[in-house]
This record gives structure tokens, sequence and C-alpha cells, in this order.
């Protein structure tokens, strides 16, 4: 391992492509520094993070709250944008115009632009991915696409950075031996195939980054496919995209002075810093959307604050409040105080509050606002946390300060379309939304939970995604609902 | 009862007439600044405008919205608002709000409500117990909520009762209740009270409840009681026989009121402020309101439309990013309609948008004079053809002088 970890040939490569500059590094499998560059775009330093998108937006941020946001760079997902295909041309391929996808979800132009096939998390798809197919779930229902249409989209697309195509059967408990040889071989082949498409385009076209994948299956089984990916790929590839954390000591060494983006979900803020100190460098973060959801207000910083008193040391501190409590009516302070988010700028804990209990949508966009600044003020504490050397004792008492994991929810989030729930959420459903679960179920259609069944009655998809949009509106009670009832009658009227 | 003449929080600054109609253009100087009238005034029921921030509502253009006193009585309650220190505060909005009065909200909500001569009655919504709401009380809440126009406790029943004795004993009642919220009111220097004339369609008890509350002298007059399903033809003969009696120098609001073609002709028959929910609304439903009409958006054919949700609207939605804007396609509000909030809320803006516009092309167009000609080119994007244009619309619009179907 050396600390120098450039490649040789970064300097030749033409100006649009992506630098990653290591800043510092202590050795393997420790934290380290990074510096992500692509003329036109936000640097990004690592540790850092990407906003995690649906259908284009940082869930209940529109593209004019965007910029509210502290987010440098966003991670897209394929399958939000071609539910219709093959049966017809997705329609953010008929748009003719450079940057398209850009373009579509009016993202700034100075944001970092990441592609991948799958939502994070993805949802397991039914649909098996095959030597040629990889399957999707998108909102219309399980899809498969070929490597060829994924290389023909993210050429249309351009994206900055786009992940490769990975052999994964998620939701899959045990996977044999067998699959997992094939996991390596179609990988392999996946990868090769982005990496010739990308270079056949031509000389003054614009180019994306790979970020090639690599496997959540041990070194030994993906051995085939790293080792091609050393003699061959890697000058042709930006970064890697990790899906097993754990399995960063199989790196082979010479992919270390990659970007490394993680795939592997953390649960929270205790399993991001496990990863940061195994040397991961970019994470999407799917638990700071399902906290807004849920209506916590992310409350951790990194170094953890030194405890006041030691009358207190016995209790860790919480790593969110939950903003349903109505302890909170009265609150006239900030959700974190000194937090400089525009949430605790402009509003305080008492209207969040509010907004919740009368489902009110601007309470997920404000409390979705300030989680994001709680996790970019956390990777900036990570990163001097890092550059001071003191990352392992900080570590350790984040640790002692703060509780393992995330406050359990108690209030109702917004409604959850379907292709919003993670694997392990989907089980758990009728429970997460009883009161759909009632109404489909007398519709008869059960599978209207994806929220945009094609088949479903129009009057029928209209109330499903007006409650969708309402938040939950008459999900507590019975006179709650009749309320919401008359509400529309009386809203009906000019 | 001899009429208090009452100290008033706002200047009322008449700026144009149109020669033809009776429409007029003004600017209504309120406690937290200037409004231009017309107005229509977006109506953000708890506290918050379906999604948007104050800061997105401000740039939507709009510096004056209206809150319900029924549901921030409820939550979050008057004592949460009395420690905060109003609504203003609450939702951090530095510009004007306006409130009802809450009897409205009560009386159509509720199904239990019950009006006596004390207020109206009704069961909590959350538990059940009895709960009486008094003009008194009503005004105790907007006095609370700190808005810049409070609203009367009124007696409202629907215009299509058929019952002519509970019409006048509502409009008299209401006349009543005006002078116990006077009375009531602690702070006519910084929050303005409207009255609200009752009469139902009869236009002897309309005239009659006008002359009384007129004679109260409010800061501002409002008609109520309309909207609620009363045939168009009808409504507008009440807002016309209520201006002819009104003070020149007030501002005059009917209630309920929002759609463009409603909205164009109330002006012409001299009204002056408006809300309504359904902008908003109908933008959680993937209505767009546009020039040439509403389109829903969830339309499969709007899915590759790459083109702005209305050509040439300036709204931060579809003006282009080389202008500055966002340049959202109607592509992409189909992609997202029903699906984000994030869609809900690119809609809600653009709608917003659309009415406030509206309103400020009606103001441009009375101060230079040519206000029919407005209404005529209004009408003739909004139906492809005059055989389609209202009825109801062409004759309010004959009976102040303007002749729709003329060329
Ligand atoms: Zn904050
Ligand atoms: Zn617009």
């Amino acid at each position: 391992m050396t600390n120098d970890a450039s490649p040789p040939n970064l300097t030749q490569l033409p100006p649009e492509m992506l630098e990653f500059a290591l800043l510092k590094t202590t050795g393997a499998l420790a934290p380290r520094l990074g510096r992500l560059t692509l003329p036109g775009r936000k640097t990004i330093l690592t540790p850092g993070f990407l906003g995690n998108t649906s259908r284009g937006a940082v869930p209940h941020i529109s593209q004019d709250n965007f910029r509210n946001a502290s987010i440098n760079g966003v991670y897209v997902a394929l399958e939000d944008y071609i539910e219709k295909h093959p049966e017809t041309t997705p329609p953010v391929f008929q748009i003719d115009a450079p940057d398209s996808l850009r373009r579509f979800i009016a993202l700034p132009t100075d944001t970092l632009l990441v592609l991948g096939a799958r939502r994070q998390p993805p949802i397991p798809s039914p649909v098996a991915n095959t030597n040629s197919e990889i399957g999707l779930l998108t909102s219309y229902g399980f899809r498969s696409i070929s490597s060829e249409y994924y290389a023909a989209a993210v050429r249309k697309l351009q994206p900055d950075i786009v992940v490769g195509l990975a052999d994964i059967p998620f939701g899959q408990e045990t996977v044999g031996l067998k699959r997992k040889d094939k996991m390596s071989d179609r990988t392999e082949v996946w990868t090769r195939d982005i990496i010739a498409k990308r270079n056949g385009i031509e000389k003054g076209e614009p180019r994306y980054s790979i970020f090639a994948p690599i496997l959540p299956i041990d070194q030994d089984l993906q051995s085939w496919y790293l080792e091609h990916l050393l003699d061959d790929m890697v000058d042709d590839i930006s970064g890697v995209a990790i899906y097993d954390a754990y399995l960063l000591d199989d790196l082979p060494e010479a992919l270390y002075h990659l970007p490394r983006l993680s795939l592997h979900i953390p649960a929270g803020p205790h399993e991001l810093l496990r990863q940061i100190s195994l040397g991961m460098d970019l994470f999407t973060i799917p638990f700071i959307s399902n906290a807004t959801d849920a209506g916590i207000a992310l409350d951790f910083k990194f170094p953890a604050p030194q405890k006041l008193d030691s009358a207190t040391s016995s209790s860790r501190q919480s790593l969110g409040v939950d903003m349903w409590l109505a302890s909170h009516a009265e609150s006239a302070t900030p959700l974190t105080s000194g937090c400089t988010c525009y949430a605790c700028t402009k509003h305080h804990t008492a209207y969040i509050q509010h907004l919740l209990s009368a489902k009110e949508m601007l309470g997920w966009v404000l409390i979705q606002l300030h989680n994001h600044t709680i996790l970019d003020s956390f990777f900036s504490g990570v990163r001097a946390s890092i550059e001071n050397g003191t990352f392992e004792q900080d570590v350790a008492a984040f640790e002692a300060f703060y509780e393992p994991s995330l406050p359990e929810k108690t209030g109702q989030g917004p409604r959850v379309r379907g292709y919003q729930h993670s694997g392990s959420e989907h089980k758990h459903m009728a429970k997460k939304n009883p009161k759909a679960f009632r109404n489909f179920e007398k519709e008869g259609v059960l599978q209207a939970m994806h929220g945009q069944q094609p088949n479903a009655k129009p009057e029928m998809r209209d109330v499903i995604d007006d409650e969708a949009l309402v938040g939950l509106v008459g999900l507590e009670n019975v006179e709650q609902g009749e309320e919401a009832e008359k509400l529309k009658i009386e809203d009906a009227k000019s | 009862m001899v009429p208090v003449s009452m100290p008033s929080a706002l200047t009322f600054e008449l700026l144009g007439k149109c020669s033809v109609t009776k429409a007029r253009a003004a600017t209504l100087h309120l406690p937290h600044g200037p409004v231009p009238l017309p107005i229509f005034m977006p109506v953000a029921t708890q506290a918050s405008l379906k999604g948007l921030t104050p800061d997105q509502l401000e740039d939507a253009g709009c510096r004056l919205c209206l809150n319900n006193t029924y549901h921030l009585g409820l939550k979050p309650g008057q004592a949460t608002l009395d420690a905060i220190g109003g609504a203003h505060k609450f939702q951090s909005w530095p510009h004007n709000i306006l409130t009802d009065s809450g009897g409205f909200q009560m009386v159509s909500l509720l199904k239990l409500a019950k009006v006596t001569e004390e207020g109206v009655k009704f069961l909590s919504p959350h538990d059940g117990t009895p709960m009486l709401l008094t003009p008194e009380h009503s005004i105790s809440l907007q006095n609370s909520i700190g808005s810049d126009i409070i609203m009367q406790l009124d007696d409202v029943i629907a215009t299509t009762s058929p019952d002519l004795a509970r019409m006048r004993e509502a409009m008299e009642r209401s006349v009543r209740w005006l002078d116990r919220c006077i009375k009531a009111h602690k702070y006519p220097e910084r929050q303005n009270l409207f009255c609200i004339i009752q009469g139902g369609l009869d236009l002897d008890l309309r005239k009659e409840c006008t002359i009384e509350m007129v004679a109260r002298d409010t800061p501002g007059i409002a008609i109520g009681g309309l909207s609620g399903g009363e045939a168009k033809d009808a409504y507008c003969t009440v807002v016309d026989t209520c201006t002819e009696l009104l003070p020149e120098k007030k501002p005059r609001y009917v209630m309920g009121v929002g759609y463009p073609e409603d909205l164009v002709v109330s002006v012409a028959l001299g009204a002056d402020m408006f809300d309504c929910v359904w902008p908003t609304r109908t933008a959680r439903f993937g209505n767009a309101i546009t020039a040439r009409g509403v389109l829903n958006i969830r339309n499969a054919g709007y899915s590759t439309e790459f083109t702005p949700i209305e050509e040439g609207c300036q709204c931060v939605c579809c003006r282009s990013q080389e202008d500055g804007g966002l340049g959202i396609t109607r592509a992409y509000i189909y992609h997202v309609a029903s699906k984000e909030t994030a869609g809900a809320h690119l809609l809600t803006i653009h709608n917003v948008h659309y009415q406030l516009n509206l309103m400020k092309r009606v103001r441009e167009a009375i101060i230079e004079d040519r206000y029919p000609a407005f209404l005529k080119e209004f009408f003739s994007k909004l139906y492809d053809d005059k055989s389609k244009y209202p009825g109801w619309a062409v004759n309010a619009l004959k009976g102040v002088g303007v002749d729709l179907l003329s060329d």
C-alpha cells in the first residue's frame, strides 16, 4: 500500500474526466480523505454522500427547494424512468437535447449526477436476472433490461458517472455456490460491455465515467472477475461500487486509488462510521428519507459533543427527535440548536410539530432539508476528524454518546408508494398502510399497493394518489376520516 | 343599536376604475404591507400552503394568504398561538394573513353543528365533547392568530335553502353577531374586521343586510354565503346587487370564489378580493391551470410533451433554465404527478402563480382602462368557440356593458 495512490495515467486524461485525489490514507482498511472533481461540477469531498433521488427529486424536495438542501451530487436510478419499456420508448429517451436527464429532472448544472440501474435500496424483483438481462422494479411493475439497453440508455441520458450492472439476486436469503459463480461471470461480461460501449463513443461527444461493481461475495468467488478487472479494465473505470463494505478487505490493492461508492445500505450513523473506518468514500443514505418519512428530525453531530455532566452520562443521547410528540407543540427552538439548515434558520420546532400532526406536506419538506444538513455536517466532522488523526477515538466517543440505532417511528409518515419500499418492508406493507389495505381489499386489487397499477379504475387511482400526497389523512381515527371526506366535498365547490 | 365608528388598520387607495364595467383597481395598505387589488388569496388552511415554504409562496408573488380559524383553533390551538406570538410568527410569514371566522368551516364540516343566538354548537372532532363557538370566541381566536384581516362570525346557511324565514333569521342574526364581534375585537388598530353580508339569493334580504352592515362602518366588507352550489346567474345577481350599495372606498371580498372565469366576471361586477382552495387542491390531482383551461397532466399524452406547463408562464417551474427558472416540462410533471410530493409542490407553485398573475393582468387592464377588451380576450382563449361561452358569464357581463359575443 502506498500513500501516493494516483494512477500514472491520470494526467493524460482529457479534461472532462473525473478526477479522484486521495488526500490522506493511512493504509488498507482505514479511513481516508479524498476529493472527487469533474470540471463544471461542485467538488465532492470524501467521505461524503449523494442525495438519493426518487423519480428525479430528493423526496419532498421540489427542484426550486433543492438549492436549500446542501447536496453536491445525486444518485438517480434508471428504473425510475423506464416503466413502460419495452412496450413504449420511455419519454426521457425522446428528449432531443444534450444533458437530457439533467434537463428533465431540472438538476442544477453543477450537481454531480450518478446513474445506476436500481433504486437505493433496490426492491427484490421476482424477475430473475439472466445471462443477458437484469430484473428491475418500476412503478408499473417488474421489467428487465439487457446490458446493451443499459449502455444505450446511459449514452442517451449522459450522467457524469454510471454504476455498471451487477448480477445480484436481491432478496434471496441464501445464494448457492453455482449462482455465485454466475454472478461473477455475468457481472464481468456486463462491465466489459459498458466499457466497450463507452469507449466506442466518438471523440468530442460527451462521455461518462464508469464505476465497476464489486459483488457482495467472497473474493475467491469473484476472483476471475476481479483479475480481469485488473488485467484489462482498470484503466477504463473511474471508481468501484461496493455492495458489501465488510468485504473491503478483499479489494485488490491495484484498485485502491479509485473512489469507492458504497451500495451497502447503512442502517444508521454508526454503520456509516464503520464503513468509513474501512475506507469507504461515498454513500447514498436511504435512512435520511426514511427518518424524514417517520417524522424524525435527525439530531447527531460528529464528533459527539462533550458530555456536560456526569449525572446524565449513563443514558445515551437519541440520534433523532420524534417530531410527532405533542411535547414539542410550544417549542420555539430550532430542531437542533446551531443547525444552519433552512428549516432551523427559518422555522421552529412547534411549527414543524404542528405540520406533522396536521399532516401538512410541508412538515416532511422541512424535516428532509434538516436531515440532509445534519448528514452534511456529520461528514464535515468526519473529514476533520480523519484529517486530525482522531477518527478512531471520535468514533468510540460517538458510540458511547449516542444510542446504537435510530429511534423507532411512532407517527405515520406520508403514504409509502410500493416502489419505495425496501425489500423487507414489503412484507409488512399491510401493516404500514392499514387504510389502504382495507380499501384495496374492498376493491379486490391488492396490487394497488404499488400505487399506480395500470388497469385500475381511474377514479380509484385518484383516491389512492391523493391520499398518497396528502399524507395519511384519516388514518388515525374515524372522526378525522369523516372530516376529511367532508373536506373534499367542501373543497370541490368553486 | 347605534353604530359605533370603528378604527381601521388599512387604507384603500383607489387607482383606477373601468369606464364600462364596475371593475376597480386599488392598492390595499395592510399592517404587513401593501397588496394589489383585485387580488386572489391562496388558502393556507392549517398555516401551510400544500407543501410550499413561505419563501416559495412569496416567490410566487403572494403577499396575502388565508388561514382558517377553525383549523388553527384546533391545531395548534389558542394557547400555542399566544405562546408563539400569533400566526405570522408561527408560520414565519412576513406578509399579510386573512382569517375566516370559523363558522363556515364548522357548519360545512361538522354534521352536528347547530346554530343558536348564542353561537354555533358542535361536537369536538377530537373527543366528541359539545363545544360552542360564539362571536366573542371567534374574535378572541382571531386576535390570538393576529391576522391582518379578520372576519365576523356569521350565520351561514346554504343559499339554496328554500326556507325564507330561516334565511331572514340568519341574515338578521349575522348583523347582531357583527355588533358582538365589534365589541369583542381587542385590536382594531392592527387587525381589520370585515363584516359579511348574508341573505341567500333573496335580493331584498341582501339589500337590507348590506345597508345594516355598511352602517357599522367596518374597514372592509365581505359578501358571504355564496359559492355553495347556487346557479351562477343567481350568484352574479347577488354580487351585482350588493356592490351597487357598497361605499367606493372600501375593499369588497367575495368569499370562496376562485375559478378564473368567476374571478374576471366578479371583478367586472365590482368585487376586489377572492379566496379559494381549488387552485391548490386541484394541483394535487395533477391539474394545471392555464389560459386555455385546466390540463390534467396525468393523462398519458403529456408524458412526452417536453414543453412548459404553460408556454410563456413566468413561474419558477415554467421559466426556462436559461432564464433562471427550472424548465420543468409537462412530461416531468407527468413523471412525478401523484408519485412524489415534489410533483404536487411544483404544480401548486404554477397554479398559485397563474391565479396571482391573472389578477395582476386584470389590474393592469383596469388601470389602463381596457378591461372590456381584456375580458373578450380572456374568454376567447379559454373557449375555442363563442358558442361555448358560459351563458351566465355572457349575461352578467352584458349587464355591466360588455357584450362578449360581439366582435
Ligand atoms: Zn436543521
Ligand atoms: Zn408556470
